[in-house]
């Protein structure tokens, strides 16, 4: 990417007020340390870093392998990390629901579709490695008792439907359960609890922790540290940084604090850095990707992007200015979003495109409902209506639909090669719900580099740090340039899987 | 007086005399904590509150009784919500010292009228 878009795009994001939320966080400075005369304030057999899909599953794992004294630390005051509040969305081939809908699918599929979103500098061992064991990771989720909706989505990038999505519609469907069964299972979870850095041997190994307690997010308050062994090891499941808006600028100027993020506040890289800082491998940092269904009518993930997640594939996508589409609907996450970062009005400054679908298809998803309730969707009853709301063209509209639909009954988008098997028979009719577009920084591509094993690897000698295990978003370079979504928590749930059984067997 | 409880309560002033006015943002505190700072503070007055603290006097289930919503809406329940139960601590949304946002807020446009920040 040229200087010129970078500004470019810089100018069209912070054109958009109403998307800020992001707060600006300076977390506080993390350091590792010998443990030559260190006094042990406690000694557990696993130390977890971070409560996500990734810490949780880990937990289970672990405790299922015959681990006694799992331990959990959350440096927020709740558990769930970001896994609490994304869009419960998990891709996974050869699942019941695939063989009940007839879809033809394997390892090797899920596997070419995410390398071909990767842009050639995918992983495509982890990506394997994560395929083969989805299945097993789905599975911990219906034993912990998730619930799914009744049906798979075809999410962007994906050549076929694999993705289950939990009932309520986030992530929540499933930490939730997790979390509970962690505990059921006797493993300990501590809520305000900051990793400020790893107690490490005479050869370089990874020996145990130094924690604060009682830590309260973002105020002045110095809590106890203190010391930890962890007889088997350290997990490090702590996450993205897309909340850290200092670290994000460094990999990418225009992730300004302007620009909206759907991330909890607590994603702020600390772990990340602190292994870096020990010596781990930095990969593809400057790889953050940003979501193309969110809403600049709302703060985060919000209601709309599940909705629009959902709609997206018997869905336009309009640009205001021309009446026009302007991508392939269910392209990936980064084609999509950079067609909607250039979607402005004359002058350059940002306007939001649409996306129109009828209210008979949108009105199948529950956050449907919610998003017209809350004054985030809008519904109208016919072209001229909507066209007069948005002031998008309405003949070049009128135009556009008549053309989308021809597609529609073709089976082939001649306009922008989208996928139609499922807009197969949803045509775009009156009445219609309508959202407004404008991509938020979701996902770090970046981190630590793994092996399968969900060991951390040493910049210097290439092996492994010894007693150190990192798993979840936290880790980098598995996805490549561009994550597909609902990719995310089968990869954090069978990399913690993984490093739990690595530990175990160490 | 008014004037300093009205900026209290925008949070434009949080510090000096703050400990004073603590409880004034809710009446009821008033009443029945007066001046002891102790009653909140049990990890010393330099600290934040325990998340226990208010649970003395407050019980999460009978709060998300109160604030129960609809079956359609239920998991918008601040007491009960879907993304953490009913283990969010209430200093996540409630501050005695300085006015808060629900924490729904960074994500949604619910509306919590009687939300005493």
């Amino acid at each position: 990417m040229s200087n010129v878009d970078l500004l470019g795009r810089r100018k069209f994001i912070a054109g958009l007020g109403a998307a800020a939320g992001a707060a600006m966080v300076a977390p506080a400075m993390a350091v590792s340390e010998k443990t030559d005369g260190v006094k042990w304030d406690k000694e557990v057999e696993i130390v977890i870093i971070g409560s996500g899909f990734a810490g949780l599953a880990a937990g289970i794992e672990a405790t299922k392998l015959g681990a006694k004294d799992v331990h959990i630390f959350e440096k927020m005051s709740y558990f769930g990390g970001n896994s609490a509040i994304n869009g419960g969305l998990f891709a996974a081939p050869g699942t019941p629901m695939q063989s009940k809908e007839g879809v033809k699918d394997s390892v090797d599929r899920m596997v070419a579709d995410q390398m071909a979103a990767g842009r050639g500098i995918a992983d495509e061992a982890l990506l394997r490695h994560v395929a083969e064991h989805a299945m097993e990771a789905l599975q911990m989720t219906f034993d912990a008792g998730s619930e799914y909706h009744p049906y798979l989505q075809q999410l962007g990038g994906h050549s076929v439907a694999r993705t289950y999505q939990t009932t309520v519609s986030c992530g929540a469907g499933i930490t939730q359960p997790l979390l509970h069964k962690c505990r059921d299972l006797g493993v300990h979870t501590h809520n305000r609890s900051k990793f400020e850095g790893f107690l490490i041997g005479g050869n370089g190994e990874v020996l145990g922790v130094k924690m604060r307690d009682n830590y309260h997010f973002d105020e002045e308050q110095p809590g106890k540290v203190i010391n930890i062994r962890a007889k088997r090891g350290v997990i490090m499941a702590t996450g993205g940084f897309a909340q850290n808006v200092n670290l994000r600028m460094a990999q990418d100027p225009t992730l300004t604090s302007e620009v909206g993020c759907t991330n909890a506040p607590g994603a702020t890289g600390e772990g990340m850095y602190e292994m870096f800082r020990l010596g781990a491998v930095p990969v593809h940092l400057a790889h953050i990707q940003s979501g193309p269904w969110a809403s600049p009518d709302e703060g985060g993930f919000g209601y709309v992007s599940n909705y629009s997640i959902y709609n997206f594939p018997h869905s336009i996508a309009i640009n205001r200015l021309t009446g026009k589409r302007f991508m392939n609907e269910i392209a990936d996450r980064k084609t999509r979003a950079d067609a909607e970062l250039a979607c402005r009005d004359e002058k350059g400054n940002a306007l939001p495109p649409i996306l129109i679908t009828s209210y008979k298809d949108s009105k199948k998803h529950p956050n449907t409902k919610k998003v017209i309730k809350y004054n985030v969707g809008w519904k109208f009853d016919s072209i001229e209506e909507l066209a007069s709301h948005f002031n998008v063209p309405t003949k070049a509209l009128k135009t556009q639909i008549e053309e989308y639909n021809q597609y529609v009954k073709s089976g082939e988008d001649t306009q922008f090669g989208k996928n139609m098997t499922k807009a197969k028979d949803k045509y775009i009719e009156a009445p219609f719900t309508v959202v407004r577009l404008w991509p938020k920084v979701h996902y770090c591509q970046g981190g630590v580099q793994i092996t399968t094993k969900a060991e951390v690897k040493d910049s210097f000698t290439g092996n492994p740090i010894a007693g150190l295990y990192a798993a979840g978003e936290v880790c980098g370079g598995i996805h490549g340039v561009s994550r597909l979504g609902s990719c995310s928590i089968p990869e954090c749930m069978v990399m913690g899987m993984t490093a739990a059984r690595s530990m175990m067997k160490a | 007086m008014k004037t300093l409880k009205m900026m209290l309560a925008m949070g434009l002033l949080c510090l000096s005399s703050a400990a004073v006015q603590a409880v004034e943002i809710r009446d009821h505190h008033q009443e029945v904590i007066g001046k002891d700072c102790k009653t909140c503070h049990d990890n010393g007055i330099k600290q934040f509150p325990s998340d226990q603290a208010c649970q003395q006097c407050h019980d999460v289930d009978e709060l998300a009784e109160t604030t129960a919503r609809s079956e359609e809406d239920k998991w918008q329940n601040p007491h009960n919500n879907l993304h953490y139960g009913k283990e969010l601590p209430c200093q996540e949304c409630h501050g005695e010292h300085k006015a808060k946002e629900p924490i729904c807020s960074n994500c949604h446009t619910f509306k919590y009228d009687k939300h005493k920040k």
